[in-house]
C-alpha cells in the first residue's frame, strides 16, 4: 500500500465514525440475537426471548450428531473453494477475450450472460437434474451424488457473474502494460497470469467470494445432487430445521449455533483474503 | 467478423492473433449446463406434465400455449408486479448502504479488517437462518414488538397481510446490502492515489470531492450490482418461503413461490416451468433496455483515452 | 510485487486443479454394484443420537440377513422429499424405499412410480394381519390398489393443563367443540388463556377444518366434487376462527403461531389447552413450566354447534396420521426392499423405534404392548380413531387451499372481525381451487 489512500480521508472523521457504528449495530444486533439464540433453551427462543434465562453451550456439542455437519463442512470447503478458484480464473479468461478484442457477436454474448443470471433455479433443478443422471446411465460418468457434479453445476452459474465482475473492471484496466509485455513477446497466457491477473485481484476476490458464497448457500441443488457422503453444510444445516407436523418441536438453539459455526469458515477466508481487495491499481510497483 | 477495425493494429493484435478459443471452456461449461437445461425445460413447459405424466414424462401429451395460457389466467401477473416491485425498492434501498460502508472503509484505521468482515456477515449467513432468525424476531409477541411497545408504539403483524410485503423488504435490504458494499469496494480500488491527490490539492470539501470525482469511479460496479442484485431479488424463494411459508399472504407471494408452490406441492411441473419462462422474459425485456440505456455493455473506448 | 502476486495466483490455481482432483476421487466412492439398498427417511432433530443408533441397528441386522448395506438418507422437509421424489421418478434412479407421510401418500400413488402391493408383496413383509387395521387406511384408493406399507403412527391430540382446569373445576377435558370454547371461557382471566392455537402454521389449520366437517358429515370431496362451499366447512372455519374473534378465548398473539410457537406458550403454563399437538410433542412440554402438570386429550368428536354428532358424522379425533413406506418401481432390489421393510415393521424393531424415538408402531403386536402407558391412552385412542384423508392426487392442493383461507384471513383475524362476506369469497376461490384439481386427477 501507497501512503495515497490514507492522506485524505473520503469522509470526514465524526460522519466515519457516525456510518460505521450504525452499520456495525445493523449488523450486529441480529447477529447478537443469533448468538444468544443458540445459547438459549429451544423454549425460550419460541417464546421470543431476546436475553436467555438460562444460558448453556449445549447446542454446540449437540450440532455434530445431530447432522454430519463435520463431514458437510469438509464437502463444502472443497467444492467451493474450487468453485470460487476456477470461476474466478475462468472468469477473468472470458472476459478479458470479451474486454479486449472486437469480434461479432460479441455484445451479444455480455448480454447474454446478463440473461442466464436471470434464469430461476427452481426451473432448472429438474433439468439439470436429467441432464446429471442421464450422463450417469449413457456415458457412465456419474455425476449425481459426486462432489465433481456439484462443483461443475456451481462453477456454471456462477460463470456469468464472475466473467461480468471481471468485464467491468478489466474496462477500467489501462492496456499500456500489457502491450508493453506483448512488444516484449509475451504471449496470452503470460500476460493474463503476470499482468492482468494481479493487476485486478480486488475484482478476482469479489467474484471468487461470490462463487463460494453461492455454492456455500445453495440447498436446492445440492439436496438433490448430493448423497449423504457428499452432502455439503447447507444441507446439513437446512435438516436442523426439520419438523414433524404437530408436535416435534424445532430445535432452535442448534439452528442458530450450526449457522453461525458455518458462517465462521467464510468469514474467516474473507478475512485472510480481503488484503488483496485492496490494492490492484494503487499498488506499488505497478505504476 | 469482417468489420473489424483497422485500428487493432494500433494495439498491436491482429486478427489472427485474438485468442477467441479462451472462450472456449466457459462457453462449454454455459452450453452443457445452462443452454441445455434451459430448452429442456423450454420443452417441459410445452407439455401437460403433472405427478400422473411424471413418470413418463417424454410420452406427456405435447399441449402447446395451453399452459402459459393458463399461467396467464392465475395469480402470475400478480405475482410479477409484486417480485418486480419488491426487488427494485430493495436494490435502491441498498445502494446506500453498500456506498457507505464501501466509502467508510476506504481509508485504513486500527480494526477496520474486523469492521469490513463484520459488514459480511448479513451476507454470509445462509437465507434460511437470516429468515428464520427475523420470522421469530418479528412474531406478534417477538423481540421487535416488545420493544416497540416499550416506546409505545404497537408493532402489529409483520408477517402477515399487506404489512408483510414492507417486511419482505426490510429483510431483504438486511441481508442483502453487503452485496452492493462488495461490488462499490472492489471499484474503490480502481480510484487513483493521484486522483485523491489531484482533489486534495484543489483544496476540495469532502462532499463535492465525494460526489464529483470519487463516485464517478463506482458508476459502473454499482450499476452491474444493482442490475445482479435485482435479479437475485427477484429470483430469492428461500427468504419468502421462509418467513411466510406456503401459502404466502397474498401480498407476499412472490414469482418464486408461485413457481414453486406450482411445482412442489401441486406437482404441476409443465405449468411452473411455462410460469417461470414467462416471467424470463419479461424480465429479460426491460433487463436489456437497462444495459442499452447504460451503456454498460458498450466497449468503452473513448472513456479512458 | 508483481512476481509475488504472480506466485500466489499460480499457487492458488493448482491447489484449486488438485481440490478438483480429490473432488472428483472423493465422489467416485460410491460406485456400488447393487450391495447398498437406499433408504429416504425424514430427519430426526429431536433424537438424534437415538435415531443414528437405530439407523445402525437396521442396517447390522440387514446385513446379517441378506449380506446388503442399507444407507439411509434424511429430508428436511415434505418439500424437499418431494423434490427427491419428482427427480427420482423423472430419471429413474434413487431410493429404493421411501418413507412417506400420510397425506403425501396419495399424492406419491398418482405417480405411478411404486410398486402396487399384492398378496405376493404382502407375504413377503409379513402379511397385511400384523398391522393395526386402521393404519392400512391411507395404503391406497382401495384394498386390492395399495402402495403405503404403515410404518409409524402419529395421531394428533390435544394437551391440558391439569391444574388450570381442577382450578377452574372443570372435572374433565371437552368432548365437544362447544364445551371446549365453554371451558376455554372459564380458564380464560387475566394474562390466563383457555386455547393455544397455532393460526399461522402451514400445517395446523386446515386439520381443525377437516374434522369438524367430517364430524359433521361433509367429508370435503366426495367422488371428483369438492366441497368446500358448506355449511359444515363455513361453520368450521367460524368456530376456529371466532375462539380469537369472539370467544377471545386465545392470545391475540397467536395469529402470528406456528405450531411450536402454541406448544412453547402452553408450555409456560398460563394457557388451559393447547389445541393441536401430538405424542412427539411430549419433549417440549416436559422441558417448560408445565411438566408434570399437563396430559394428552381427544380431541372433541362432536361438531360445532351441536351436542351430538349426526347420523352422517363420522367420529373423526384426528386425519390418518404418520409415515408409510414405499418401494420404488424402479428399484433394481425390490426383494431386498420388501426385506427391509419386514424387518423395520417387525414387532421388535418397531417397540425399539418407539423407545428411541417416541412414535407409535403401526404393528398390532407391538402396539398392544403399550397399552399398560396411561399417559399415552388417549393417543392410542386417537390412534384407532383416527380417519383417512380423501384418497385423490388432488389432495395435496385441496389442502394447500383450504389453509390458504385462514392465511389470508389473519390481518382480519388480528383486527377482530372477519366478515361473512370475506369468509364466502374466500370459501370460493378455495372450492374452485379445490375443484380444478380434482377435475385433472386422473
Amino acid at each position: 500500500m501507497t501512503a495515497a489512500g490514507e492522506a485524505h480521508r473520503l469522509l470526514p472523521r465524526p460522519l466515519l465514525v457516525a456510518v460505521t457504528v450504525v452499520l456495525c449495530a445493523m449488523v450486529l444486533i441480529p447477529t447478537a440475537y443469533i448468538l444468544l439464540a443458540s445459547l438459549n433453551t429451544d423454549i425460550g427462543v419460541a417464546e421470543g426471548q431476546f436475553w436467555p434465562s438460562t444460558f448453556s453451550l449445549k447446542s454446540y456439542r449437540e450440532i455434530w450428531t445431530t447432522a454430519d455437519l463435520a463431514t458437510g463442512l469438509v464437502n463444502s470447503l472443497v467444492v467451493c473453494a474450487c468453485t470460487a478458484v476456477a470461476s474466478a480464473l475462468l472468469g477473468t479468461v472470458t472476459a478479458y477475450v470479451l474486454v479486449r478484442y472486437a469480434f461479432t457477436g460479441r455484445l451479444t454474448i455480455l448480454r447474454g450472460l446478463v440473461g442466464l443470471q436471470s434464469i430461476p433455479g427452481t426451473l432448472m433443478l429438474l433439468p439439470v437434474f436429467v441432464l446429471f443422471s442421464s450422463a450417469g446411465n449413457y456415458l457412465g460418468i456419474a455425476m449425481v451424488g459426486s462432489r465433481w457434479g456439484l462443483f461443475l453445476a456451481y462453477l456454471t452459474f456462477a460463470l456469468p457473474f464472475s466473467t461480468w465482475v471481471m468485464v467491468t473492471y478489466l474496462r477500467g484496466l489501462p492496456r499500456e502494460l500489457e502491450e508493453a509485455a506483448r512488444t516484449d513477446g509475451a504471449g496470452t497466457a503470460v500476460v493474463l497470469l503476470r499482468i492482468v491477473l494481479p493487476l485486478s485481484l480486488p475484482a478476482v476476490v469479489v467474484s471468487g467470494i461470490f462463487a463460494f458464497l453461492l455454492g456455500w448457500n445453495d440447498v436446492l441443488f445440492a439436496s438433490v445432487l448430493t448423497r449423504p457422503e457428499t452432502q455439503t453444510a447447507a444441507v446439513a444445516l437446512s435438516s436442523f430445521s426439520a419438523t414433524q407436523e404437530g408436535g416435534a418441536f424445532p430445535v432452535y438453539s442448534q439452528v442458530m449455533a450450526a449457522a453461525l459455526v458455518t458462517a465462521a469458515p467464510v468469514v474467516t477466508l474473507y478475512l485472510i483474503f480481503q488484503r488483496y481487495l485492496v490494492g490492484g491499481l494503487t499498488a506499488g510497483g505497478v505504476k | 467478423m469482417t468489420d473489424d477495425r483497422r485500428e487493432k493494429r494500433r494495439r498491436g493484435v491482429t486478427e489472427r492473433q485474438r485468442p477467441l478459443w479462451l472462450l472456449a471452456p466457459g462457453g462449454a461449461l454455459m452450453t452443457v449446463i445452462i443452454v441445455i437445461p434451459l430448452l429442456l425445460a423450454v420443452y417441459l413447459s410445452l407439455i401437460d406434465l403433472d405427478q400422473y405424466t411424471l413418470r413418463r414424462w417424454l410420452q406427456a401429451p405435447f399441449i402447446g400455449v395451453q399452459n402459459y395460457v393458463e399461467a396467464f389466467q392465475s395469480g402470475l401477473p400478480h405475482s410479477m408486479w409484486i417480485s418486480v416491485s419488491f426487488a427494485v425498492i430493495a436494490t435502491i434501498a441498498t445502494v446506500p448502504f453498500g456506498v457507505a460502508a464501501a466509502v467508510a472503509t476506504q481509508n485504513r484505521y486500527r480494526g477496520r479488517g474486523l469492521v469490513r468482515a463484520v459488514f459480511l456477515i448479513p451476507y454470509v449467513l445462509p437465507s434460511f437462518v437470516v429468515a428464520t432468525v427475523w420470522r421469530t424476531m418479528l412474531q406478534p409477541d417477538g423481540i421487535v414488538n416488545t420493544l416497540l411497545a416499550r416506546v409505545g408504539a404497537d408493532g402489529g403483524l409483520w408477517l402477515s397481510g399487506p404489512a408483510s410485503y414492507w417486511t419482505l423488504i426490510l429483510v431483504e435490504i438486511w441481508a442483502a446490502w453487503p452485496f452492493i458494499y462488495l461490488m462499490a469496494l472492489a471499484g474503490l480500488q480502481g480510484v487513483d492515489g493521484e486522483v485523491h491527490e489531484a482533489s486534495a490539492i484543489d483544496g476540495a470539501d469532502w462532499w463535492p470531492k465525494l460526489r464529483h470525482v470519487i463516485l464517478p469511479y463506482l458508476r459502473g460496479p454499482v450499476l452491474l450490482a444493482c442490475l445482479l442484485a435485482t435479479l437475485s431479488h427477484i429470483n430469492n424463494f428461500t427468504l419468502p418461503f421462509v418467513l411466510f411459508g406456503a401459502p404466502a399472504p397474498d401480498s407476499v407471494n412472490v414469482m418464486p413461490m408461485i413457481v414453486y408452490v406450482t411445482s412442489f406441492q401441486s406437482l404441476r411441473f409443465g405449468l411452473s416451468a411455462a410460469m417461470a419462462i414467462v416471467s424470463l422474459l419479461l424480465i429479460a425485456v426491460p433487463l436489456f433496455a437497462y444495459l442499452r440505456a447504460l451503456r454498460l455493455d458498450v466497449h468503452e473506448d473513448g472513456d479512458r483515452g | 510485487m508483481g512476481l509475488r502476486r504472480t506466485r500466489v495466483v499460480v499457487a492458488l490455481a493448482s491447489a484449486a486443479a488438485l481440490t478438483a482432483a480429490l473432488a472428483a476421487c472423493g465422489g467416485d466412492d460410491a460406485g456400488d454394484g447393487g450391495k447398498t439398498l437406499n433408504v429416504l427417511i425424514g430427519a430426526n432433530t429431536q433424537y438424534p443420537q437415538e435415531f443414528q443408533a437405530w439407523q445402525k441397528a437396521i442396517s447390522d441386522k440387514f446385513q446379517a440377513q441378506t449380506g446388503t448395506a442399507v444407507r439411509f438418507e434424511t429430508f428436511a422437509s415434505a418439500n424437499e422429499e418431494l423434490t427427491k421424489i419428482q427427480t427420482s421418478v423423472v430419471s429413474g434412479t434413487g431410493p429404493d424405499v421411501y418413507a412417506v407421510g400420510t397425506t403425501l401418500t396419495p399424492t406419491a400413488y398418482s405417480t405411478g412410480a411404486f410398486v402396487k402391493l399384492g398378496d405376493d408383496e404382502w407375504t413377503k413383509i409379513g402379511g397385511k394381519d400384523k398391522f393395526v387395521p386402521a393404519t392400512l387406511g391411507i395404503s391406497g384408493p382401495d384394498d386390492t390398489n395399495q402402495i403405503g406399507i404403515p410404518w409409524v403412527s402419529r395421531p394428533f391430540v390435544m394437551a391440558y393443563n391439569t391444574e388450570l382446569l381442577k382450578a377452574a373445576g372443570i372435572a374433565k377435558p371437552a368432548t365437544t367443540w362447544d364445551e371446549l370454547a365453554r371451558q376455554a371461557k372459564q380458564l380464560t382471566k387475566g394474562d390466563q388463556y383457555g386455547l393455544a392455537v397455532a393460526y399461522k402454521d402451514n400445517f395446523d389449520p386446515w386439520k381443525f377444518v377437516w374434522g369438524m366437517s367430517m364430524q359433521a358429515g361433509n367429508p370435503l370431496v366426495e367422488g371428483k366434487t369438492a366441497r368446500l362451499q358448506d355449511p359444515a366447512v363455513k361453520k368450521a372455519y367460524q368456530t376456529y376462527f371466532g375462539w380469537l374473534t369472539t370467544d377471545r378465548v386465545v392470545d391475540p398473539a397467536a395469529a402470528g403461531w406456528s405450531n411450536p410457537q402454541a406448544i412453547a406458550a402452553f408450555a409456560k403454563g398460563r394457557t388451559g389447552y393447547v389445541a393441536l399437538t401430538s405424542a412427539t410433542g411430549a419433549k417440549a412440554l416436559d422441558e417448560g413450566a408445565v411438566k408434570g402438570k399437563w396430559s394428552f386429550a381427544l380431541l372433541p368428536t362432536v361438531p360445532p354447534g351441536a351436542t351430538a354428532r349426526p347420523a352422517n358424522g363420522v367420529e373423526a379425533a384426528s386425519i390418518l396420521s404418520g409415515d408409510n413406506l414405499l418401494v420404488a418401481d424402479y428399484s433394481k432390489n425390490k426383494d431386498l426392499a420388501f426385506q427391509l421393510v419386514k424387518l423395520i415393521t417387525d414387532q421388535d424393531a418397531q417397540l425399539d423405534y418407539y423407545r428411541k424415538l417416541g412414535n407409535l408402531p403401526a404393528n398390532a403386536a407391538a402396539l398392544k404392548t403399550l397399552e399398560s402407558d396411561q399417559r399415552l391412552l388417549p393417543v392410542a385412542e386417537a390412534a384407532q380413531k383416527s380417519v383417512a384423508t380423501p384418497f385423490t392426487g388432488a389432495w395435496a392442493d385441496i389442502q394447500l387451499a383450504l389453509t390458504n383461507v385462514v392465511v389470508q384471513s389473519i390481518p382480519d383475524l388480528s383486527g377482530g372481525s372477519l366478515s361473512d362476506a370475506q369468509l364466502d369469497s374466500r370459501l370460493a376461490a378455495a372450492q374452485k381451487a379445490a375443484q380444478s384439481a380434482l377435475d385433472r386427477a386422473k
